[in-house]
C-alpha cells in the first residue's frame, strides 16, 4: 500500500511515517500543508492520503478542504482525516461530500498503528471509517423519546459498528459470530428504526449517522 | 416704540421720504402741465400714474427695507434710486427754472447705475465677488465722467436730437456739440453693456446658488434683469431712431416695461422684508415650540423649517473629543462653507457651542437666534455630548467582550498546538518503548507502558474537551448552527433545536449566542430538567435566541450572560424556565 502523509508538526509527521514504514507500508510522500499535499498526490498517486485536519494557514478545517480537493481530482485516492475534534458535523461533512474511500479518526489514534493500518486498509477496500468516539457520542446522545431504547444490547453494538463503517464480515469477525447472524441483526435494526436498507456500504453509514444526529 | 433711540440715519430717511413725496407729486404736476410733450409721463394719464407710482413705490420699499438695520444699505440705495427716478420728468419742465432742469438732466443718468448697484448688493448690502465690485465701480465712474462731460460741454440748443430739454444747461463752459454727441452715444452703449453684464452676473448667481438662496434672490434679480433688458432695448431703439419720441410705440412700450420692472423690484423688496420678519419671528418662537424635553435633532428640524432651508445642519463641538458631532452624538465632518452655503459659529461665554451650516441667503443668522434658542442649543449640545460618551462606552464594552473572545480562541489554539502536541509526542515515545519492551520480552514493563499509554490517551481526551469548552473551533469555522448541533450532541439532557438561522453573523454575536445556549443548558440540567428546546430566529436585524426547559424554577440571575448580551446592546429576558436574548446583528 502506498500512502502520503500531511501534518504541519514535523515531530508528529515523522512519527507517523516511522510507524507506517515499520508496519510495512510504503510512504511515498510527506507534506506540511494542504498545498504541498495536493502537489505530492498529483506526482505520486498514492492509495491513501493521511491528512491532519488542522493545517496552515487558518488551522481549522484545511484537512477537510484538502480531502475534498483530492477526492475530486483523483477519485481513486482515498483520504483518512486525522482530527482533534470530536465533531460529528465534520465527520458527516466528510462522508456527505465524498461517496466512499474516506475516513475520520481522532488524532490520538495516530500512534496506535494497528488502528491506523486497519483504517487505511478499509479505505483502500472502498469502505468508510468513522472514529468510534464520534459514533459513541452520537449513540449516547440524549433523546426525549429514544428510538434506540427498543434495541437490544447486541443490536446497539452492531449499530455502532455499522456507523463506524464496518462491513458485515468485519463486524462478524469483531463479535465472534457468523456473518449471517450479523445480517439478521442489521435487518432487525433497520426495521426497528424504519431505515431503508441499502446494499451500498457508504450509504448505509450515512443513513445511520444521519439518523443518530436527528 | 418708546425707549428706542432715533438714529440720525432714520431722520435722514424720514426727510428723504418727505422729499420723495414732494418730488413725486411735483413730477405729476409737470407731467400734466408743462411737460406734456417733453416727458414720457406726460404722454398719457397711464404713463403719468405709472411713473409716479414706480418712483414712490421704490422709495417706500427702500424705507421699509432700511427699517431693518441689516438691510439698511439696500434700502438706502432704493430710496436714492427712487428719488433720481423722477429726474427724467423734471428735465422736461418746459420753461421751468434752468438750474432745476440742468440738475435733473445730470441726475437722471444715475438711475440705472443705482439700480444695478442695488441688484448686485442684494441681499446683504455688500457686493459679492470681484466681478460685481468691478462692475459697480466701472459703471459709477463711467456715469460720473459722462455726466461731467454733459455738464461742461453739452449745449442742448445745438443738440439735433434733443427733445426733453432743448434750452437749459447752466453748467455749460464751452459748447462742443460733436463731442457732446459722442459722449451721449458712448454713455448709452456703455450703460447697455453694463446692463448686459448685470444680466449675466444675476443669471449665473441664480443658476449656481442652492434653492433657498435662489428663492431669496429671485424677487429682486428678476425685476432687475427685466430693467436691464429695457436699458439695452432703449439703446438699440435710439440707434435706429436717434430722435426720442414718447408717442413712438416702441419707445412707449420700452418705457412702460421699465416702469413695471421698477414696480416689481419695489414689490420684491417689500416681500423680502416681510419674509425676513416672519422668519425671524418663527426662529424666535422655536424655543417655546420645542417643549420640555425635545428629542435630539428637533432643534435642527425646527430651525430648518423656520428659515426655509431643508439642508440646514447643526453640529456640536465636543472640546474633549476635539471633533464635531450631530444631535445624537455621532461624529460628523467639520462643517465648511461651500458655494451658496455659509457657516455660522455660535459662541457662548467664549466657548464654541454649535456650528450651523445654512444657505448663504440667510445673512447674519447669529443675531437672529434669541436667548431661548441659544439655551436650547446649549441643552442639545450637552445631550449630544452625553450620547457621544454613551456610544464610546458601548463601543468599549463590545471591545472588552471581543478581547475576551479572541483570548478564548487563542487559548484553544495554544492547547492544540502546545500541550496536545507534547502529549502526542509522549504517547509516541511510550509506544516505541512498548514495542522495544515486547522485543526484549519484558512483559511487566510492557504492561506498565500500556497503562501509561492509556493515561496519555485519557489526557488527550480531557485536553480536547477542555479546549472545546473554552472555545469550540467549529463555531468560528462553520458557524452557530453546526456549533449548536454539536452542543446538543454532548448535552447532559435531550435538546431539540428548531428554527436555526443559516448563514454567518458577526463573530461576537455568534459567540454570545453559543455561550448563552451552553450556559442555559447547564443551568437547565442543574434544575433537573428532562429536556430543553433551543430556537434561533432572525427578526428585523436581530438574532433572537430562546432556550426553554421543563426544570424547576430558576434562581440564578445569569448576570454574566446579561452583561455579555448588554455589551452587544442586546436584551436578555430571564424567566423561571426560559431565557430569551435579542442580539442586534445589523
Amino acid at each position: 500500500m502506498r500512502v502520503a502523509v500531511a501534518d504541519d508538526t514535523m515531530l508528529t509527521r515523522e512519527g507517523i511515517v516511522h510507524l507506517l514504514r515499520d508496519a510495512g507500508i510504503e510512504v511515498v510522500a510527506e507534506a506540511e500543508d494542504a498545498q504541498g499535499l495536493l502537489h505530492q498526490v498529483r506526482l505520486t498517486r498514492p492509495d491513501v492520503a493521511l491528512v491532519d485536519i488542522r493545517m496552515p494557514p487558518t488551522h481549522t478545517d484545511e484537512g477537510l478542504v484538502a480531502a475534498q480537493a483530492i477526492r475530486a481530482e483523483h477519485p481513486q485516492v482515498g483520504v483518512l482525516v486525522l482530527s482533534q475534534y470530536v465533531e460529528p458535523t465534520y465527520a458527516l461533512r466528510l462522508i456527505q461530500e465524498q461517496p466512499e474511500r474516506v475516513g475520520y479518526l481522532l488524532k490520538e489514534r495516530v500512534f496506535d498503528i494497528a488502528t491506523v493500518v486497519d483504517a487505511l486498509r478499509r479505505i483502500v477496500d472502498g469502505e468508510t471509517v468513522i472514529d468510534p468516539t464520534i459514533v459513541s457520542r452520537l449513540v449516547g446522545r440524549r433523546r426525549r423519546q429514544d428510538p434506540l431504547a427498543g434495541l437490544s444490547e447486541r443490536e446497539r453494538q452492531v449499530l455502532g459498528l455499522v456507523a463506524e463503517g464496518m462491513s458485515n464480515r468485519a463486524i462478524a469477525t469483531r463479535l465472534y459470530v457468523t456473518e449471517r447472524t450479523v445480517e439478521a441483526h442489521v435487518t432487525q435494526i433497520f426495521q426497528k428504526l424504519r431505515l431503508p436498507e441499502s446494499p451500498d456500504q457508504h450509504r448505509r453509514v450515512l443513513a445511520v449517522l444521519a439518523f443518530l444526529r436527528a | 416704540m418708546t425707549g428706542v433711540p432715533i438714529r440720525r440715519g432714520d431722520l435722514a430717511r424720514l426727510a428723504a421720504g418727505l422729499v420723495a413725496l414732494a418730488v413725486g407729486f411735483g413730477a405729476l404736476a409737470i407731467a400734466q402741465g408743462p411737460g406734456t410733450s417733453t416727458t414720457y409721463a406726460g404722454h398719457s394719464s397711464l404713463t403719468a400714474t405709472l411713473t409716479v407710482a414706480a418712483g414712490l413705490a421704490l422709495v417706500g420699499a427702500g424705507l421699509v427695507t432700511a427699517f431693518d438695520r441689516r438691510t439698511a444699505r439696500i434700502g438706502d440705495l432704493a430710496v436714492l434710486a427712487g428719488l433720481v427716478w423722477f429726474a427724467s420728468v423734471w428735465v422736461g419742465w418746459d420753461k421751468g427754472p434752468p438750474l432745476t432742469r440742468s440738475l435733473a438732466m445730470l441726475a437722471a443718468g444715475f438711475t440705472f447705475p443705482l439700480l444695478l448697484h442695488l441688484a448686485l448688493a442684494y441681499p446683504s448690502g455688500r457686493l459679492r465677488g470681484a466681478v460685481a465690485r468691478a462692475l459697480v465701480w466701472v459703471v459709477y465712474l463711467e456715469t460720473a465722467i459722462a455726466t461731467l462731460g454733459r455738464a461742461l460741454l453739452r449745449d442742448p440748443f445745438f443738440d439735433p436730437n434733443c427733445w426733453a430739454n432743448c434750452t437749459d444747461n447752466v453748467f455749460l463752459v464751452r459748447s462742443l456739440p460733436r463731442l457732446a454727441r459722442g459722449i451721449e452715444v458712448a454713455d448709452r452703449w456703455l450703460t447697455a453693456a453694463a446692463a448686459a453684464a448685470l444680466v449675466m452676473v444675476l443669471g449665473w448667481r441664480l443658476l449656481r446658488d442652492s434653492w433657498p438662496a435662489r428663492r431669496a434672490l429671485l424677487p429682486v434679480a428678476l425685476p432687475a434683469i427685466l430693467l436691464a433688458v429695457t436699458v439695452i432695448a432703449h439703446a438699440i431703439a435710439l440707434q435706429r431712431t436717434p430722435l426720442e419720441d414718447p408717442s413712438d410705440p416702441v419707445f412707449g412700450a420700452i418705457f412702460l416695461i421699465g416702469c413695471v420692472g421698477v414696480l416689481l423690484l419695489a414689490a420684491g423688496l417689500v416681500w423680502a422684508a416681510i419674509r425676513t420678519r416672519v422668519q425671524r419671528r418663527a426662529v424666535a418662537r422655536i424655543a417655546t415650540s420645542l417643549g420640555q424635553a425635545p428629542p435630539p435633532g428637533s432643534l435642527q428640524a425646527a430651525l430648518a423649517r423656520a428659515v426655509g432651508d431643508p439642508k440646514l445642519q447643526i453640529t456640536y463641538w465636543l472640546p474633549d473629543a476635539e471633533h464635531f458631532v450631530d444631535a445624537i452624538g455621532r461624529p460628523v465632518a467639520d462643517p465648511v462653507a461651500a458655494p451658496g452655503r455659509a457657516v455660522t459659529t455660535l459662541v457662548r461665554d467664549g466657548r464654541r457651542i454649535a456650528v450651523v451650516s445654512h444657505t448663504a441667503a440667510l445673512p447674519d443668522l447669529e443675531r437672529e437666534l434669541g436667548a431661548g434658542v441659544r439655551l436650547a442649543l446649549e441643552n442639545e449640545r450637552l445631550q449630544a455630548q452625553a450620547l457621544a460618551q454613551l456610544d464610546q462606552l458601548r463601543a468599549s464594552r463590545v471591545r472588552i467582550v471581543e478581547a475576551g473572545d479572541s483570548e478564548r480562541r487563542r487559548l484553544e489554539r495554544d492547547l492544540h498546538d502546545g500541550a496536545q502536541q507534547q502529549l502526542l509526542a509522549l504517547s509516541y515515545d511510550l509506544r516505541l518503548a512498548h514495542t522495544q519492551a515486547g522485543a526484549d520480552g519484558d512483559a511487566p514493563t510492557g504492561s506498565l507502558l500500556i497503562e501509561a499509554i492509556d493515561q496519555a490517551q485519557a489526557g488527550l481526551g480531557e485536553l480536547r474537551d477542555l479546549a472545546h469548552g473554552i472555545y469550540p473551533a467549529i463555531l468560528g469555522e462553520a458557524g452557530l448552527t453546526p456549533a449548536l448541533a454539536s452542543l446538543a450532541d454532548a448535552a447532559p439532557l435531550p435538546v431539540q433545536i428548531h428554527d436555526t438561522v443559516e448563514g454567518r453573523h458577526p463573530a461576537v454575536v455568534e459567540t454570545c449566542a453559543y455561550l448563552l445556549v451552553a450556559e442555559a443548558l447547564d443551568d437547565a440540567a442543574g434544575r433537573d430538567a428532562s429536556h430543553a428546546t433551543v430556537s434561533v430566529m432572525k427578526d428585523s436585524g436581530r438574532l433572537v435566541v430562546t432556550v426553554k426547559d421543563d426544570g424547576t424554577n430558576r434562581t440564578a440571575t445569569m448576570i454574566q450572560l446579561a452583561d455579555r448580551v448588554g455589551a452587544l446592546d442586546g436584551q436578555l429576558a430571564v424567566e423561571p424556565t426560559r431565557l430569551r436574548a435579542e442580539l442586534p446583528c445589523g
